[in-house]
């Protein structure tokens, strides 16, 4: 329920590539061009400043101290390193049970919404029954839906069913996504029927052939699917806040919200502040690079080609 | 006292699900603490509690006390036990939210009758006033020595005020700062002689209250008033303690802060001065609230019994500086902290701010317009003030 | 689609095991999107009619109908809470006059600048515009308010240039107001300053984002121009070098070229990112709670904020949920617009039929419902960059999967 740009992942796979289908000419490149081309680079590279600059000044500041940080906002230095900040954040205050807390909703989450949602797809896609289009059309319909406004409903339903605050009522109204589910139906689609038809004349029953033979095949959307509900159910703040209430249960949306709003926040505690966003950052950089590598390759790939 | 008493109403409850268990339970307790004294001070305390009558107890300090309470409610969720704001005190028992069980409690006719009256709601005596804090004036004595003032220069009416303001005000620190917020500008209406009025007859938009928002505007065009906001602080206390304004106008949980936050600030608390109406100040109190019909309800009146003892109390004043609800209570604390007399003499004159049902929105409103207009026409704040005050008012008479 | 339709190809009794089968793999799914979002909706609906103060069970029998009260409150009666609920359609009416031009602007430059044919370092560029968007909001809220504190290094930089910078995230005046200000202008004009709709003076409907709300602003830019980058990348991808060089050929300077041929090419694209960010920037929310949401004096509260403040703090849960119900309805109106033009444009060849008749993949089997594809451009952000990404795959065929398969 964050805003669009938090995301988008897969835009980021989907987008790959822009440059990579393009046969690329090397030709012989006029002064105007040539000067045409170093004010992109000036442009570029002052943009990406502005785009970079704040991450990198975060993890500094995350080393200074306070006042420090509060009195040398635009070095990049810390005056002393000091991980005073990241000790506070192990020993003041309970970032590890927010970090687990985020680690087993995002895991969970995501194997739930690959799997429901695959099989969902798929049945959308390849399997004929009576209702089909029904259940297509209530998926077209939920998309609409914003997410937003699902904040106090989402409340009232876990109320009614007993599973305020608890982890399953974390859990389980994000296992599945009608966006999921139509990723992996557009995909299923697109792949030819006649090896399952090879299944399925095998004598396979249909969540056999499913599971050892089309998901198999499905891999690179699931990958996107992967990349897509770990980093959403990562980043989610809204649902965290409207399922539960026990500090035991904050994840570190929640948990990192509180630093910044609530008590411990009425300082001018920014190395500590930063540091919880640097560190909760981390996993979703990670994944985010290893995957930008492989666009990366294919990229570069199609470049040498 | 306590024991006794557990054996009184584990009598005269059967036991089973009617909240009779005053043993073998398991409490939350939700608080809104000024700072980590408090949250550990209440933990013990209840901790010890839990030790002697073995149940067991959970302190969770919370990060915005009305959401998180409404979020329980609602969730049928509530804590346990947990601090009702005054200003949520009459909304939350006139929803139904609140076991009205003061009443009953040993020390029932302890508490003062003005804090008694405060968390009485349909006649009937609600919760326990858990302490109670009225706002004085914190002076930085080093900030004071420096700008050569000496007792005999301590501010007994505003233009004595306005003056040490402006001497103390310098190019690192502002005389005086103070929360933009309807909790301190008000008791500069009530030392004008007017105020908010009550639920019978609003009077917010008084030439009175008028006066007092032009004096202070006269003090933050002078430069001698800041607004935290303004100080890069996130409320008066902490810009007092970074020493970016020599005074300000707290209640007696500055001690505990800035024990904590900032050791090394030397300060005195003082009366605030009169105004052309004479002397006022607020008091605030919160209550021990219980939600109603609470499955708890027989442990949770045990603990607020053990938290409310004059003993307990007194331990809670040393802590965090509060000022104990009880009057037997409130005189050992004058006599063993003569340093926070100023805050105990406020009781003389303490007015109760506005807190009907509804009251609490007008002010957060009230406040957003000072925070967006500022005080240089009083009406434009106080004529919307009187509206919605009154809106509220109506609403509240029914 | 049915299943009798379609079944032909193969005898009862497999049909009946697909059957079966069909219903059992889709049960799952249905069941959680339905009792987590549909049935959750109707509930929010009944309180939104009700009289619940939260307190046990909205289905309680001492709860009320109450009829239209709720929506009244917010909307014609006058009072505070209508006129909460004006200011929080007035900020996030600037937010979104502000936001989407500008984030779409700043995309689209950063995708021409990143898309030129013999620029070294894409990959590069298009990690660091995109990484903002990868991140968590709480983060980046973090972030900015360490940036954007008074004495901040938003405020150091400024102070460069001699301007003493605002106290950006507590400063709720509203900058055409200051504009205002600057000149003299310093109180409404008698016209303005009578009752406007919702019970907001005309005079400050018209004071534009608050520097606090300004300060979101860029936030949003600053996490939303990557995505979007990415998706004008997609679309510059499909235009290719040669039209452009073909009209540069033809005498026409980059600038010339760019908006008389490359911009009404990309106007597909231009539609999807300015619908996504109308439909996205009525959403703000995390933001906003991370601040603590009615901070800098109201100026920054959404009307998605003052529907979860309204309920969970105030404990109005029916107008909390009519305020949510009156966004719900809006952006729903904006979706179906979205589809509306969407689908009025495929039959044309404009949109998607354009691109893949540029490709010369008419054979592509993914196409079975190119409709249900573009109609499902969701309103949820989530949703909506998953479809955004699967809209962006078609287009860049070389990724992961044809990498896979080799």
């Amino acid at each position: 329920m964050t805003d669009l740009s938090t995301r988008s992942v897969v835009t980021g796979d989907g987008g790959r590539d822009a440059a990579s289908a393009r046969p690329t000419r090397r030709r012989r490149i006029s002064p105007k061009a040539r000067a045409g081309l170093w004010t992109s680079y000036l442009i570029l590279i002052g943009l990406a400043l502005i785009y970079i600059y704040p991450f990198i000044l975060s993890i500094a500041a995350s080393f200074k101290t306070d006042a420090d940080a509060t009195q040398n906002p635009l070095s990049l230095v810390p005056e002393t390193v000091t991980f005073a900040a990241y000790e506070r954040l192990f020993t003041g205050v309970p970032f590890t049970l927010w970090f687990g807390n985020s680690v087993l909703v995002a895991v969970v989450v995501t194997l739930g919404r690959v799997f429901f949602d695959s099989l969902a797809g798929y049945a959308l896609s390849r399997l004929k029954f009576r209702g089909r289009s029904m259940v297509f059309v209530f998926f077209i319909g939920v998309l609409a839906v914003p997410g937003v406004v699902l904040l106090i409903p989402r409340f009232l339903i876990l109320q009614q069913v007993g599973l305020y605050d608890t982890y399953a009522g974390m859990i389980i109204p994000l296992l599945s996504t009608a966006a999921g589910v139509f990723i992996m139906k557009q995909f299923f689609d697109s792949i030819p029927v006649s090896i399952e038809e090879a299944a399925r004349i095998d004598g396979a029953g249909q969540f056999r052939t499913f599971w050892s033979v089309v998901l198999p095949m499905a891999r690179p959307a699931l990958v996107t699917l992967i990349i897509l509900s770990f980093q959403g159910s990562w980043n989610e703040l809204g649902h965290f806040i409207v399922s539960r209430q026990s500090p035991e249960l904050n994840t570190l949306t929640t948990g990192v919200a509180s630093l910044v709003s609530g008590q411990l926040g009425s300082g001018n505690q920014f190395p500590l502040q930063l540091a919880a966003a640097v560190l909760m950052t981390i996993p979703v950089a990670v994944l985010f690079f290893i995957f930008q590598r492989r666009i990366m390759n294919t990229t570069a790939g199609a470049e040498k080609g | 006292m306590a024991t006794g008493l557990v054996i009184t109403l584990a009598a005269c409850s059967p036991g089973g699900n009617d909240g009779g268990e005053t043993s073998g339970q398991d409490l939350s307790i939700l608080i809104g603490s000024s700072g980590q004294a408090e949250t550990d001070a209440v933990t013990q305390a209840a901790e010890a509690w839990a030790e002697e009558t073995g149940n067991t107890v959970e302190v969770i300090a919370a990060n915005d006390l009305v959401q998180q309470l409404g979020q329980g409610f609602s969730g049928n969720n509530p804590p346990d036990l947990f601090y009702m704001p005054w200003d949520q005190f009459q909304t939350y028992a006139g929803q139904g939210f609140l076991e009205p069980y003061a009443d009953d409690l040993a020390n029932a006719d302890e508490f003062l009758p003005a804090l008694r009256e405060q968390f009485t709601y349909d006649d009937q005596f609600y919760c326990a006033p858990k302490d109670f804090s009225t706002l004085a004036l914190q002076i930085d004595t080093a900030a004071w020595e420096a700008a050569g003032l000496t007792d005999a220069d301590v501010p007994t009416d505003w233009d004595g005020l306005a003056q040490v303001a402006a001497q103390l005000t310098t190019d690192d620190t502002t005389g005086l700062v103070l929360g933009r917020e309807y909790a301190r500008i008000g008791v500069f209406m009530g030392q004008a002689g007017g105020g908010v009025g009550d639920a019978d007859e609003v009077t917010a938009d008084s030439p009175e209250n008028a006066e007092a928002l032009e004096y202070l505007q006269g003090l933050v065009e002078a430069g001698n008033l800041a607004y935290p906001q303004d100080v890069e602080a996130g409320w008066a206390g902490e810009a007092f303690g970074l020493g970016r304004g020599a005074m300000t106008i707290e209640g007696p949980w500055i001690n505990g802060a800035m024990a904590n936050d900032y050791p090394d600030r030397e300060f005195i608390s003082v009366e605030l001065p009169e105004g052309p109406g004479g002397p006022s100040t607020f008091a605030f109190s919160n209550c021990w609230g219980i939600p109603a019909e609470s499955d708890t309800r027989d442990a949770a009146i045990d603990l607020v019994e053990y938290f409310t003892s004059d003993e307990q109390q007194l331990a809670f004043a040393e802590a965090f500086g509060v000022i104990p609800s009880t009057e037997s209570g409130s005189s050992a604390y004058a006599e063993q902290f003569p340093e926070n007399a100023a805050f105990v003499a406020g009781v003389e004159y303490a007015q109760s701010p506005v807190a009907f049902a509804g009251a609490a929105t007008a002010v957060t409103e009230f406040n957003a317009s000072l925070e967006t207009q500022g005080l240089a026409d009083p009406a434009a704040v106080l004529g919307p003030f009187q509206e919605n005050l009154q809106a509220a008012a109506d609403k509240a008479n029914g | 689609m049915t299943g009798t339709a379609s079944g032909s190809r193969r005898g009862g009794g497999i049909r009946r095991g697909e059957a079966r089968a069909g219903w059992l793999f889709v049960t799952p799914a249905v069941a959680i999107v339905g009792v987590f979002l549909a049935i959750p909706i109707l509930l929010a609906l009944w309180v939104s009619f009700s009289d619940w103060n939260g307190f046990r069970s909205p289905l309680n029998p001492n709860v009320n109908f109450v009829g239209l009260d709720n929506y009244a409150a917010i909307t014609t009666d006058t009072g505070l809470d209508q006129r909460n609920f004006g200011r929080a359609v007035r900020n996030n009416l600037w937010y979104v006059v502000f936001v989407v031009p500008l984030q779409t602007i700043v995309a689209l430059l950063l995708a021409v600048q990143v898309n030129r044919a013999v620029l070294r370092g894409r990959g590069f560029f298009r990690t660091a515009f995109y990484f903002p968007s990868v991140t968590s909001t709480v983060a980046i809220v973090v972030v900015f308010q360490f940036l954007f504190t008074a004495s901040g290094a938003v405020n150091a930089v400024l102070g460069f240039f001699g301007i003493n910078g605002p106290n950006w995230f507590n400063d709720p005046s509203g900058v055409f107001h200051n504009i205002l200000a600057a000149v003299g202008v310093t109180s409404a004009p008698a016209a303005l300053a009578e009752s406007g709709p919702l019970g907001v003076t005309w005079w400050e409907w018209l004071a534009g984002p608050s520097v606090a709300m300004s300060s979101l602003i860029i936030l949003a830019i600053f996490t939303t121009s990557g995505t979007f980058m990415l998706l004008f990348l997609a679309g510059l991808q499909n235009i290719g070098a040669e039209v452009d060089e073909a009209a540069r050929m033809d005498g026409a300077g980059p600038v010339r070229t760019f908006f008389s041929v490359t911009l009404p090419m990309l106007r597909p694209t231009l539609f999807t990112v300015l619908t996504l960010g109308l439909i996205g920037s009525w959403q703000v929310f995390d933001q906003i709670y991370v601040l603590g949401g009615s901070t800098a004096g109201g100026t920054i509260t959404t009307p998605a904020f003052l529907a979860y403040q309204t309920s969970f703090d105030d404990l109005k849960w029916g107008q909390g949920a009519a305020i949510a119900f009156i966004l719900f309805v809006f952006i729903i109106l904006l979706t179906l617009f979205q589809r509306w033009v969407l689908r009025e444009r495929d039959p044309k060849g404009m949109g998607r039929g354009g691109r893949r008749a540029g490709r010369g993949g008419a054979a592509d089997p993914r196409r079975h419902e190119p409709d249900a594809a573009s109609a499902a451009v969701g309103a949820d952000p989530a949703d909506r960059a998953l479809l955004t990404g699967a809209d962006a795959r078609e287009d860049g065929d070389a990724g992961p999967r044809d990498g896979s398969r080799s």
